[in-house]
């Protein structure tokens, strides 16, 4: 058992230690000089919010800024086109987007499950482009400059995490104000000691096993354009051929690059028959289309903090283990080649 | 009359069968009322939402549409003469999307709130929402709660756009103490719902729509409570 808990420990701080190098260049209609300017250049962790960068981009780039006196708030990440999302942390922006092939389970003989093909990773660090005009408003959510924004998006995940744990969401709302508190700052500083005393509380909510898991799917390129009117319900007999809408669309015109379908559904810890429930029995029952198999990937694998799930994970010791800081599996499903 | 199986909560069935009838309500009613443009059965893989739209400025259907299409026939025909007499150029119309979904999470109907307009105007702001979608009467106690307020800005979870929305962590609370004990339909239950979360952001079932009785049900619902909720 305490080995049990000692490898979840130190799996914690693994993850929690996760970073990816950044390298953001000023976009050129916002650079005054000719010449592209000095890249910024930061090892940012991987459980963080990019959002929370925005006062440092805009110090750095203040002097090569036609208009210095921009707002930090008008600052938007980038790349290749997609505007990057602040409310996502940064391990599920780089998981989503970056093009690098996730790292994959060693099988018991030790060899690799699955040959990683002759692409080249794609060079760190990653890429990324600020913007400080034209602020994608259809696609982004306006920061502030004192944060609080960020601060809105990310105790609302928390409150939803926690209803999800613990079926009434008590749990967070009953933290002190200065537990509240701590939590957001742990999250700004990157603090681990600060957030670990805060996220054991809502781990271990009082005399109760966990009820539900908060985990989230994100599924590139299969984001529907605008929704069509409800399919006449007497057409759909049984629910399960509605399924067969679920599998990725070619990219549709309309379709803005970046474009994801963002799913979730009710996942408990363990099946009805005292199975725990797993990373496969889970994706199976949420997206049946693009995992037909509960213990193999044939269409599809899920990526967390980089690394592709073993399909037999327990999701429970994931979501202790490994979830973000607002207590979600936020796990990449992408396509097989 | 079989009681709603998860009250405050609503399963993803009692929430299509609230969204039909309600429809239906409307496709029923809809000339009798004013205020709203449509109410739409939508479905996005295997979400099924319901969506009512309704100008953003409420006195932009009082007038008669025959009204409008002359007084700017005649503007334009004294500013310019050469004008074909037939073209008036619509006046570009806000519209507002209400959508409500079902949160899986905490399995009640959630509202998310956006404005169409061609110009542009009414981006998902703070500075929007109390200009042009709240109340006055509800700004302040709307604004004075949480981080940012009782409404904020997030995706939506179909377009994932950022839209408002009202965070349904204590909607059934609300739904419990709405319903004061009643055996609630789920269309009841879904127009109690919109009496307890809609008149904060300007939504409210048209009276005509309201009194209306249909098939199933026959209470009356003048007398929805509302409440504002926070959280």
């Amino acid at each position: 058992m305490s080995a049990a808990r000692d490898v979840t420990s130190r799996l914690r701080q693994t993850v929690w230690n996760g970073s990816v190098p950044l390298e953001i260049r000023l976009h050129k209609g916002d650079c005054r000089t000719y010449d592209t300017s000095d890249p910024y250049l930061i090892q940012f962790p991987r459980l963080s919010y990019l959002g929370l960068l925005i006062h440092k981009l805009h110090g750095f780039f203040e002097s090569s800024l036609i208009f210095p006196e921009v707002s930090p708030a008008d600052a938007w990440l980038e790349y290749e086109g997609v505007p990057l999302r602040w409310h996502y942390p940064l391990g599920l922006l780089y998981d989503l987007y970056s093009g690098a092939e996730p790292a994959y389970p060693e099988d018991a003989s030790g060899k690799q499950e699955q040959q990683t093909g002759n692409d080249e990773p794609k060079p760190l660090p990653w890429r990324l482009t600020v913007h400080f005009s034209d602020y994608p408003m259809d696609q982004l959510v306006k920061l502030d400059t004192e944060g609080k924004h960020l601060h809105d998006l990310y105790i609302h995940s928390v409150k939803e995490a926690d209803y999800l744990r613990t079926g009434t969401g008590k749990t967070v709302m009953f933290l002190s104000k200065e537990d509240s508190t701590q939590l957001w700052e742990s999250v700004k500083q990157h603090n681990f000691s600060l957030f670990n005393s805060i996220n054991q509380k809502l781990l271990n909510p009082q005399g109760a096993n966990l009820r539900h898991l908060p985990v989230r799917l994100y599924l590139p390129h299969a984001a529907s354009p605008d929704a069509t009117p409800a399919v006449k319900a007497e057409q759909i007999s049984n629910p399960r051929d509605a399924d067969t809408a679920d599998k990725p669309k070619k990219e549709e015109k309309g379709i803005p690059p970046g474009s994801l379908r963002v799913v979730q559904s009710l996942i408990t810890p363990s099946l009805t028959s005292r199975q725990p429930q797993t990373i496969g029995t889970a994706l199976n029952q949420i997206i049946p289309t693009l995992f037909p198999s509960r213990r193999s990937p044939l269409l599809a694998q899920a990526v967390l903090h980089g690394a592709v799930l073993p399909l037999g994970a327990n999701v429970e010791e994931l979501i202790r283990a490994t979830s973000y800081l607002d207590g979600w599996l936020h796990i990449a499903v992408v396509m097989m080649a | 009359m079989r009681r709603l199986t998860t009250f405050p909560r609503l399963t993803e069935a009692e929430f299509k069968t609230a969204c039909t009838a309600f429809h239906n309500r409307f496709l029923q009613h809809q000339d009798s009322q004013q205020e709203w443009t449509s109410v739409d059965p939508l479905q996005s893989f295997n979400t099924r939402y319901l969506r009512i739209t309704r100008p953003l400025q409420p006195n932009a259907r009082d007038t008669p549409k025959s009204d409008d299409a002359e007084q700017e026939s005649e503007v334009e025909e004294s500013e310019d003469e050469e004008a074909l007499p037939y073209t008036p150029a619509p006046a570009p119309e806000a519209l507002i999307n209400y959508d409500i979904i079902l949160s899986p999470t905490y399995c009640v109907p959630t509202l998310y709130i956006h404005i169409l307009d061609p110009l542009h105007r009414f981006p998902p702001t703070l500075d929007t929402l109390y200009q042009h979608l709240v109340p006055s009467p509800y700004a302040s106690q709307t604004r004075d709660v949480g981080v940012l307020g009782g409404i904020t800005i997030t995706d939506h979870p179909i377009s994932n756009k950022p839209v408002f929305f009202i965070h349904p962590c204590r909607t059934a609370e609300v739904m419990e103490a709405s319903a004061s004990g009643r055996d609630l339909e789920p269309e009841a239950y879904l127009m109690l719902w919109i009496g307890a979360m809609g008149k904060c952001v300007g939504l409210d079932v048209p009276p005509a729509l309201a009194l209306a009785s249909s098939k199933t049900e026959n209470k009356r619902w003048g007398e929805t409570r509302m409440i504002l909720v926070v959280n």
